[in-house]
C-alpha cells in the first residue's frame, strides 16, 4: 500500500482523518474562539465597547440581552470554551484516528454539531427577541455552522468502523477506546 | 453544490429581507425563524458525507408557501417574497448535485446488510 493512501477507511476516496481534511476545521475553530474572547471580554466589561460596523448599538443590545446573561457566565465565555474544545478534539489523534480513537473522533463530531445548533438558535432569537443583530456574533455563527459538515465524514467513517467491529464479535468497548490489541483483527 | 450555494443566500436573503421590504411583525418574525435555518441546512449541505440535510429544507419550503395566508401578511410584498423563495427553496433542495467522493455507503453503512465499507474491507488483507 502506497503512503499516501494509507489511513483511507474500507470504501472511501479519501481518508477524512487526514491533517488536510482536520487542519481547516480546526484553524476555523480557533477564529472561531478568537471572535469569542473578544465577546466575552466585552461581556466582561473589559472592553467597554465593542467593534460593530452595520448595525449600530445591536452588538451592545445582543451583548448585554437577559439571554445572554442567563447563566452564570455571559454566552461568549461559552462560545470560547466551546470552539476551544472543538480545536483540540479535532487536533488530538493521528491520521488513522477514525480506527485507532474513535472515542475522541465521535466526541468531536458530537462537540461540533450541538455547538452549531446553539448557534442557530441564538442566531434566531437576535432578531425576533431584541430586534438587535450584532456582526460578530454572526460571523462566529456562520463559523459553527460551516464546521458541521466536514466534521461528520470523519465521524461516519468512525462508526462504519464500530459497526465492522460489531459484525467481527469484537468488544465494541475496547474498539471504541482504541485497545491495540483490538486494531489488528478489523479493518 | 450550487444549488445548496444558492439556497445558502436565500436564507441569509430572507432575514434580511424584512428591514428591506418593510415587511410586518408577523412576515419579519417569520423570516427571522425560517431564514437562518434554511441558510445553515443549506451549508451544512455543501459537504458530501451531509448533502442529505438539504432535504430538512423541504418542510421549511412548504411552510414559506402556506406561512403568509396561515400567518395572514398584511404586506403584499412580503407575501410574494416568502412564497417565491419557498417554491426555489424547495426546489432547489431536491437538487443532490454531483458526488465525487465514495464513502462506505454512507449513513446506511452503518445499519444496511451488506454495506459497502464492509464489502471492501472483506476483500483487503488483514494487517
Amino acid at each position: 500500500m502506497n503512503k499516501g493512501k494509507e489511513g483511507i477507511p474500507p470504501g472511501w476516496s479519501y481518508n477524512p482523518a487526514s491533517w488536510g481534511q482536520r487542519l481547516p476545521i480546526v484553524g476555523l475553530a480557533l477564529v472561531g474562539c478568537g471572535i469569542a474572547t473578544y465577546l466575552s471580554l466585552h461581556q466582561l466589561k473589559v472592553f467597554p465597547t465593542v467593534w460593530e460596523p452595520f448595525f449600530g448599538n445591536g452588538s451592545q443590545k445582543v451583548l448585554t440581552s437577559g439571554v445572554s446573561q442567563l447563566l452564570p457566565v455571559p454566552d461568549a465565555v461559552l462560545g470560547a470554551a466551546g470552539y476551544l474544545s472543538d480545536a483540540v478534539a479535532g487536533a488530538v489523534g493521528g491520521r488513522k484516528r477514525w480506527k485507532t480513537m474513535p472515542w475522541i473522533v465521535i466526541l468531536f463530531g458530537l462537540l461540533v454539531g450541538p455547538l452549531g445548533m446553539i448557534s442557530i438558535l441564538l442566531v434566531v432569537i437576535q432578531p425576533v427577541l431584541y430586534h438587535a443583530w450584532c456582526t460578530l456574533c454572526l460571523c462566529s455563527a456562520a463559523i459553527s455552522v460551516i464546521m458541521i459538515g466536514p466534521a461528520m465524514d470523519e465521524m461516519l467513517a468512525s462508526l462504519q468502523y464500530m459497526r465492522r467491529v460489531k459484525d467481527a464479535r469484537v468488544s465494541l468497548w475496547k474498539a471504541f477506546w482504541g485497545y491495540k490489541s483490538v486494531q489488528g483483527k478489523v479493518i | 453544490m450550487w444549488a445548496q450555494i444558492i439556497n445558502a443566500l436565500l436564507g441569509i436573503w430572507l432575514m434580511a429581507s424584512p428591514a428591506i421590504l418593510s415587511s410586518d411583525k408577523a412576515a419579519a418574525t417569520n423570516a427571522y425563524i425560517v431564514g437562518p435555518l434554511i441558510a445553515a441546512f443549506a451549508t451544512i449541505s455543501w459537504w458530501e458525507a451531509t448533502r442529505v440535510v438539504r432535504l430538512y429544507s423541504l418542510p421549511l419550503g412548504a411552510w414559506l408557501l402556506l406561512a403568509p395566508w396561515v400567518l395572514n401578511y398584511h404586506n403584499t410584498t412580503a407575501t410574494l417574497n416568502a412564497m417565491l423563495v419557498g417554491a426555489l427553496v424547495i426546489g432547489l433542495s431536491l437538487v443532490k448535485g454531483k458526488v465525487h467522493t465514495r464513502l462506505g455507503g454512507s449513513w446506511a453503512g452503518i445499519w444496511a446488510k451488506e454495506p459497502l465499507h464492509k464489502q471492501e474491507a472483506g476483500k483487503q488483507p488483514r494487517v
